[in-house]
Formats: C-alpha cells, sequence, structure tokens
C-alpha cells in the first residue's frame, strides 16, 4: 500500500478504491482541505461523466444539464445528511467527530462516482447503440424502459461497492462489525431517504420522451417521492382511479 | 489539609454493573463541563462524563445548561416545522415545541421520580431532573440533524399527513435515543426496574398527547389553541380522514 502524501492527489484514488481500515484512519485523521477537495472533485468528474452518459439519449442538452445535476445530488445528499450522520455515529457506538463522519461519506461517494465514472463510456456506448429518440416515429417506451434498466444495474452496482467499501472503511475505524453494521444501516437509511427526494426534486435525469427537456421540472417542488410512490400503489392495487 | 487523605465521595456509591467501569473512571469522564456547547458535545460523545458530572457538586449549573441547549434546539426545530404553514406558524410552531417539551417534562418528571425511588434507586432528585435534561437535550440534538431532511420536505409536499407522520418519525427516533440515555444513568446505577420502562411509555403518550393539545403544529388554524379537546388518536384519525375526502 502507498504511503499517502501529505496532500491527496489523484495518485491516491486507487487508496480510495482499495479501501481497508488503515485508508480510512488516513483519510480521516485531519481536516484536509485538500483532501475533501480531492472527494468533491472525483464527485464532480465521476457522477458528472456519467449523468452525461445517462441523459445523451435523450438530448445533447439533457446530458449537459445532467454533467451539474448529478454531482449536485451527491453532494446535496451528503451535505444535506451530514449534521445527522454525524450525531448518530457516535450514539451507535463509533466515535468520530462530525468532519470523520462527513469525510467518510464523501469517501464512499466519491467511490461510487468513481465507478460510475468507469461505466460512463459503457452506458455511452449503450445509447450509441440505442435506436435515437430522434428517429422515432412513435414514442419509443421500450428503448426507453431499457435505457432507465441500464442506468438501474450500473447505479446500483457502484452504490454496492461503494457501501462495501464503505463498511469496511468503518469496521476500521470502529474495531468492531456490529458497531460498524449498525452505523452503515442508519446511514445508508438516511441517505436513501434524503437522496430519493432530491432525485425527485432534480428530476428528469433520463429525460421522458414526451416531456421537454428542462434543468428543473416545473413542479420541482410539488409533491415528494413518496407520495408518489405511495398514490402509485393504491393505483396498482386498485383503491383509487 | 493532609494531602493524602481521601475525600469523602460527595455521592453515595453505587456498584456499577457486571462488565462496566465505575462513573468516573476514566479521567476523561471527570472533566467538568463549561458550557451548554461542551454540555451539546458530551452528550453525543461521552455520555458516562454528563452521568458522571450529574453525581457531583454544581451538577445544577450542567442541567441548567442542558435545557438551555435544549429550548435552543427545539425552537430551531420549531421553526422547520413552522416553514410547512409559513405566516404566524414561523413563530407560533417554535414556542409551542418549546414549551411542549417543558410541560410534558415537568409533568413527567415527579412520576419519574417516584418509580425510581419505588425501584430503590438512590439518585437524587436533582440527578434525576438532570437525566430528564440530558434526555430532553439528545432528543433536540438529534431533531436538529433531521431538520435539513424536514426542511427540504416541507417546501416540497403540500400533504399534511406526510409532514405529520414524518416530524413523527423523527421525534420517535431522536426520542428512543434520548430514553436510552435516560435508561443508561439509571442502569449505571443498578436501579433499572420494571418501573422506569412503564415510564417511558407514560412519556411518550404525554408528548405526543401534547402535540394535539397544543395544535396546529404543522398546518393552520383560525385560533392559536384548540378550541376542542380531543385525544391524539381521534384527532390524528380526523386529519386522515379529511385528507382522503380532499383527494376524492
Amino acid at each position: 500500500m502507498s504511503a499517502l502524501a501529505p496532500h491527496a492527489t489523484l495518485a491516491d484514488v486507487p487508496d480510495l478504491l482499495r479501501g481497508g481500515g488503515d485508508n480510512a484512519k488516513r483519510w480521516t485523521a485531519d481536516w484536509d482541505a485538500r483532501r475533501i477537495g480531492l472527494c468533491v472533485l472525483l464527485i464532480g468528474i465521476g457522477a458528472g461523466a456519467y449523468g452525461a452518459a445517462m441523459g445523451a439519449w435523450r438530448s445533447p442538452l439533457q446530458a449537459g444539464f445532467n454533467v451539474i445535476k448529478f454531482p449536485l445530488l451527491l453532494l446535496a445528499t451528503a451535505l444535506g445528511n451530514a449534521l445527522l450522520n454525524g450525531m448518530l455515529a457516535p450514539l451507535l457506538g463509533l466515535n468520530v467527530r462530525f468532519r470523520q463522519s462527513l469525510m467518510l461519506v464523501l469517501m464512499s461517494f466519491a467511490l461510487a462516482s468513481v465507478i460510475l465514472g468507469a461505466f460512463a463510456p459503457l452506458v455511452a456506448f449503450i445509447i450509441w447503440n440505442t435506436p435515437p429518440l430522434s428517429a422515432a416515429r412513435s414514442v419509443p417506451w421500450t428503448t426507453y424502459n431499457f435505457v432507465q434498466l441500464v442506468q438501474v444495474t450500473a447505479i446500483a452496482f457502484a452504490g454496492v461497492a461503494a457501501n462495501v467499501r464503505l463498511r469496511q472503511l468503518l469496521e476500521g475505524l470502529a474495531g468492531d462489525r456490529k458497531v460498524a453494521q449498525k452505523v452503515l444501516f442508519a446511514w445508508l437509511a438516511g441517505n436513501l431517504f434524503l437522496g430519493s427526494q432530491l432525485c425527485w426534486i432534480l428530476r428528469p435525469f433520463i429525460g421522458s420522451p414526451t416531456l421537454p427537456v428542462e434543468f428543473f421540472r416545473p413542479t420541482a417542488f410539488q409533491g415528494s417521492f413518496y407520495e408518489t410512490v405511495f398514490h402509485a400503489l393504491l393505483r396498482v392495487l386498485c383503491l383509487i382511479d | 489539609m493532609n494531602p493524602t487523605t481521601p475525600t469523602p465521595s460527595p455521592v453515595p456509591p453505587t456498584i456499577p454493573p457486571p462488565g462496566q467501569p465505575p462513573l468516573g473512571a476514566h479521567p476523561d469522564e471527570q472533566a467538568p463541563i463549561p458550557s451548554a456547547i461542551a454540555a451539546v458535545e458530551a452528550i453525543l460523545r461521552q455520555p458516562r462524563r454528563v452521568l458522571y458530572q450529574l453525581q457531583q457538586p454544581g451538577a445544577g449549573r450542567v442541567t441548567l445548561a442542558m435545557l438551555g441547549a435544549a429550548i435552543v434546539c427545539s425552537l430551531v426545530y420549531g421553526i422547520v416545522i413552522g416553514s410547512f404553514s409559513g405566516g404566524t406558524q414561523l413563530w407560533a410552531a417554535p414556542v409551542k415545541v418549546a414549551i411542549g417539551l417543558l410541560i410534558s417534562a415537568a409533568i413527567c418528571l415527579p412520576s419519574l421520580y417516584i418509580f425510581a425511588c419505588l425501584s430503590g434507586s438512590t439518585a437524587r432528585l436533582s440527578e434525576v431532573v438532570g437525566l430528564v435534561a440530558g434526555l430532553l437535550l439528545l432528543m433536540t440534538i438529534l431533531l436538529i440533524g433531521f431538520a435539513p431532511v424536514a426542511w427540504l420536505f416541507s417546501q416540497s409536499t403540500e400533504s399534511l399527513i406526510l409532514m405529520g407522520a414524518l416530524h413523527l418519525v423523527f421525534w420517535l427516533i431522536a426520542t428512543y435515543f434520548g430514553l436510552r440515555f435516560l435508561n443508561a444513568g439509571f442502569v449505571l446505577r443498578e436501579d433499572r426496574s420494571g418501573g422506569l420502562k412503564v415510564w417511558m411509555v407514560i412519556f411518550l403518550l404525554v408528548m405526543v398527547q401534547m402535540t394535539t393539545a397544543l395544535r396546529p403544529l404543522i398546518g393552520t388554524a383560525d385560533t392559536l389553541l384548540p378550541t376542542e379537546k380531543r385525544f391524539f388518536l381521534g384527532h390524528w384519525g380526523e386529519c386522515i380522514k379529511q385528507a382522503s375526502q380532499a383527494e376524492r
């Protein structure tokens, strides 16, 4: 394992990918603005590149919007829950400071972004091989659903890999598997809860074929992700029209 | 004074539970808590330090610092609750949340002390007050942690039911950790009993009923306080019924 440079550089990314308790301790040992900057940069580049590939099927403009929106989603989730995550960790037995908990979450998001960034060319290639929306005579729902499935698969893989690494980092810091699992579960639940709503507000990402390309939908702040899911469930169960 | 003469302990000695060192065994736990900010830090990271300090002379200052911080935190979270409706609720909701918390604690305090005494606890009333102040502080700090999420939802949704459920879930999680702190305070004195569990249920019920007694907290009404008395289950049922009728 390479010794970490006094200030983090892109050469430290492999260390981040390898995970391990030692890396967690070194990365979170002190408040290093460059290390934070590196995580933000990785999120910006990785998630931005993936976002562009994701929006490319709908239109180049949607791809451009996603370069900003996808990293923004991850950073807003990390910052929105930073205070809560920092409080839950010591209460669940992991005595880390606020900045350490924020760093750990940023590290896991940076890791997910690096993985997504690596998938960006693959997804772009798949999109390039998909019948373009402009050439379609009717709304290509099958193609749209295929694009959705590709995104879900790639994002799920990146999310799982990042959380496996985060658990290892937490275990390295806590020295106790149970504590690490409890903290991971609490952080994951909080991040999923807030992240889903932020996703809802920042939609569209892929871009529905029947709706215009927009940075935000006019209804961005009307309703919530959970209300939509709840109503969809009621409709499926034929409890409402 | 002869420096080798051992000074008498300011509190009656307690037997720590098996596997737990006695309070104050670690030098960090003996560090005084000089301010409200230090109390916030300590209750999150070193709850044993708070518990130890509550057993020392001058524990009243720690209790007051915790109560002060809890009031500030509850006011801040109250503003987030009020931001759903805006207007009058921006000041009414924080005031109601802070007052509701304090009244609930005051209502439940005598029963906690009696339950503690019945279970053979040697805890003094001031110590029990300190434990309740710690419970309120931990609850309200955690609510501050949830505040950004609650605020985001309050700006996105118009559903009173969703916001009510969300605040209830956040409050339940925060209360769980608060009650865990209170429980630890008694466990470390070997005072744990079924009585404390009963008290916890009473405390939860009182707080939930307080939200109904001080309604509206989230939505709006013609009057600042309710004109009709209701039990919380009846109020919730009515709210859900009105929401489903409005949807149809």
